[in-house]
């Protein structure tokens, strides 16, 4: 069974953020594997550790951001691609159009993807990738199965879950409920510096990136607006819970 | 080219709240420059539910109907509301953020060629396309977006716009509608939906939301009870979902729900900022939290320190006796 992961590089949304004049200060240091796309390769390997195959992870993303698909190589990913860009304004639609470029003669079963990135919370490359590939999908999945070469996904939906048969080829989109990613090991983390990495560019794949041009801009950052802290109540636990109670009903009228 | 078109969601054989309010906006931006307002709704008893939407005013209700939207599949969803684009050409295509609508944006996207701006808490029309802001960063920051093109799909978050009435006589028109089984490609095995009542979280004006403080049958009996005595939904934070002790279309957050009710009570919760991404906007947000530094009381209105397990008692009855007052 072939898997091929698409993983992305993001800021770690946990580290402060600074905006100024708009624009969007973060610490560039602290850059990470979407934590959608981490349960993605782990599921991946777990699959193909249990029923054979191999998964190959697959970045758009600059020159820098290959420390992270070194960490997916040492989860146990057997090889990776690198497509390299340094445009930092790529949307989704831009994204899913290269990646679509790369698949376009490629041979696999699955396609796995992040639900969304952690950092824009978009969730579209995924879908946006299935549909150019004409590939069946399903997004959302909180758990694999293989079962006589259909994958069978456990789909959240809005009010419940949905457990659909997924024939190959074709494309899942993975939430982070569905399992803790592993932390690569040492014997992992030296074994990944063996791995095959190949770097290829958009334009090996026939994508003038210089002139895709864009139909989604982001024009600037706003901080959120702030939320007045009230009042924090501490002492005798049974005194405290009446009052807010009471505060509940009076200033709020909420009871 | 002249149209802003709503998307209607259905869930169980209802109209979920949040589409009605995305086209309640919709209504206003038609007006403000001088387009239709329609609505489609793609359901099994479609021609039922367009008698709910008329109080929002759509000038047109586009129906497509057929046993292939029983149950929840992307393929047949994907290509009723490609063709009814194709057939309707609007300027806008929007949606209700909500699961089933995140799962088809990115392929219509594709589909039709647009551009596509997800999630949007705010959105307004332009001489280029829309512009609008949306969250990002687990909800850390705004970011200020635009997308240029015709037609734009959104899809926007619950909660942003309020209902507004204004009753019309909408022409009803059917589309015609087929999808062969080759089409669908992925079949349905099973539904498991959550048990017990189904509050829908997303629309209930009050939540009462589970945290890992709540670790015992005792916890989540007083949550029981302080939602029964409010008659609030429970939620729950993704430490108590991916334990499995709460059902996970309860979970609240990023990668969960986005909710925005009157009121929040955060129960032993936090407040991870990928939990406060999706309850934030909540009108009044109430903590009960042991640990005087959590960061749940930066945006608590009425923040209780204590322990949930002699906090909850005590309030539990004295809402009670309020209310019996
Ligand atoms: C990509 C990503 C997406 C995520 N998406 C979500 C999401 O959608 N929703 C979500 O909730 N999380 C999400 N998380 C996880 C999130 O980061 C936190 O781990 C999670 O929200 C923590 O849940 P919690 O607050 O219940 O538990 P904890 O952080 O463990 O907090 C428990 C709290 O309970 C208090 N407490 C303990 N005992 C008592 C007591 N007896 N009385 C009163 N208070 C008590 C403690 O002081 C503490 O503050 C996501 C994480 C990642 C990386
Ligand atoms: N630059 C990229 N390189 C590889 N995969 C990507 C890239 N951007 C997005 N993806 C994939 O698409 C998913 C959804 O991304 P998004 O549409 O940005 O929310 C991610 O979780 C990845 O699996």
């Amino acid at each position: 069974m072939k898997f091929y992961v698409c993983i992305k590089q993001v800021p770690d949304v946990n580290a402060p953020l600074q905006i100024r004049d708009g624009e969007l200060l973060q610490d560039r240091d602290r850059m990470i594997l979407n934590a959608y796309d981490a349960s993605a390769v782990e599921e991946s390997l777990v699959l193909t550790e249990e029923h054979g195959g191999k998964v190959e992870v697959v970045m758009v993303g600059p020159d820098k951001a290959r420390e992270t698909l070194r960490k997916a190589l040492a989860m146990g990913a057997d090889n990776g691609t690198m497509i390299l860009t340094d445009r930092p304004d790529l949307d989704s639609t831009a994204y899913s159009r290269i990646l679509a470029a790369f698949f376009k003669d490629k041979d696999y079963d699955f396609i796995c993807c992040g639900k969304q990135a952690q950092d824009t919370d978009a969730g579209l490359t995924g879908s946006m990738l299935a549909e150019q590939l004409e590939l069946p999908y399903v997004s959302n999945a909180v758990g694999l199965n293989y079962e006589n070469e259909k994958l069978i996904v456990r789909r959240q939906g809005d009010a419940g879950q949905e457990i659909i048969e997924l024939p190959s080829p074709g494309l899942v989109t993975c939430s982070n409920d569905m399992n803790e990613p592993r932390i690569p090991n040492l014997k992992g983390i030296m074994q990944s510096k063996k791995k095959p990495v190949d770097s290829i560019t958009p334009e090996d794949l026939g994508i003038d990136i210089g002139s895709i041009e864009l139909s989604t801009n982001i024009l600037g950052f706003e901080e959120m607006p702030e939320r007045e802290t009230g009042k924090k109540f501490e002492g005798d636990p049974d005194e405290i819970a009446r009052e807010v109670a009471r505060l509940l009903d009076q200033e709020a009228g909420l009871v | 080219m002249n149209t802003i078109l709503t998307y209607i969601s259905v869930s169980d054989g209802k109209i979920k709240r949040s589409s009605l309010e995305v086209l309640s906006k919709c209504r206003l931006e038609a007006e403000k420059n001088g387009l239709k307002t329609a609505a489609l709704i793609v359901d099994e008893n479609a021609s039922s539910l367009a008698e709910k939407v008329r109080p929002y005013g759509p000038s047109e209700v586009y129906i497509v109907e057929g046993s292939e939207f029983k149950n929840h599949l992307n393929s047949p969803v994907l290509k009723a509301v490609s063709g009814a684009m194709n057939t309707i050409q609007p300027k806008v295509m929007a949606f209700a953020s909500t699961e089933n609508s995140k799962d088809i944006l990115g392929a219509l996207a594709a589909n039709q060629n647009a551009p596509a701006l997800p999630d949007m808490s705010e959105f307004e029309l332009t001489d280029k396309g829309v512009k609008g802001k949306r969250p990002v960063m687990a909800a850390k920051i705004i970011s200020r977006v635009e997308a240029v093109g015709d037609p734009v799909i959104i899809s926007v978050r619950s909660g942003s716009y309020d209902l507004i009435e204004s009753p019309s006589e909408p022409q009803i028109k059917k589309l015609d509608f087929t999808v062969t089984e080759k089409e669908i490609k992925t079949t349905i095995r099973e539904i498991l939906t959550a048990a017990g009542d189904k509050v829908d979280l997303s629309e209930a004006q009050t939540i009462v939301a589970a945290g890992r403080g709540v670790r015992d049958e005792e916890g989540r009996k007083l949550i029981d009870e302080l939602a029964t005595v409010l008659n609030a939904g429970i939620g729950a934070s993704r430490a108590l979902t991916e334990s499995g002790v709460y059902d996970p279309s309860l979970q609240i957050g990023q990668t969960g729900k986005v909710v925005s009710p009157q009121l929040y009570i955060a129960v032993g919760i936090s407040g991870a900022i990928q939990h406060t991404a999706g309850m934030a906007n909540s009108k009044v947000i109430v903590a009960v939290n042991k640990d005087p530094d959590a960061p749940i009381f930066d945006i608590t209105d009425y923040g209780i320190v204590g322990d949930l397990y002699k906090v909850l008692p005590p309030f539990i009855e004295e809402l009670k006796k309020l209310k019996s007052n």
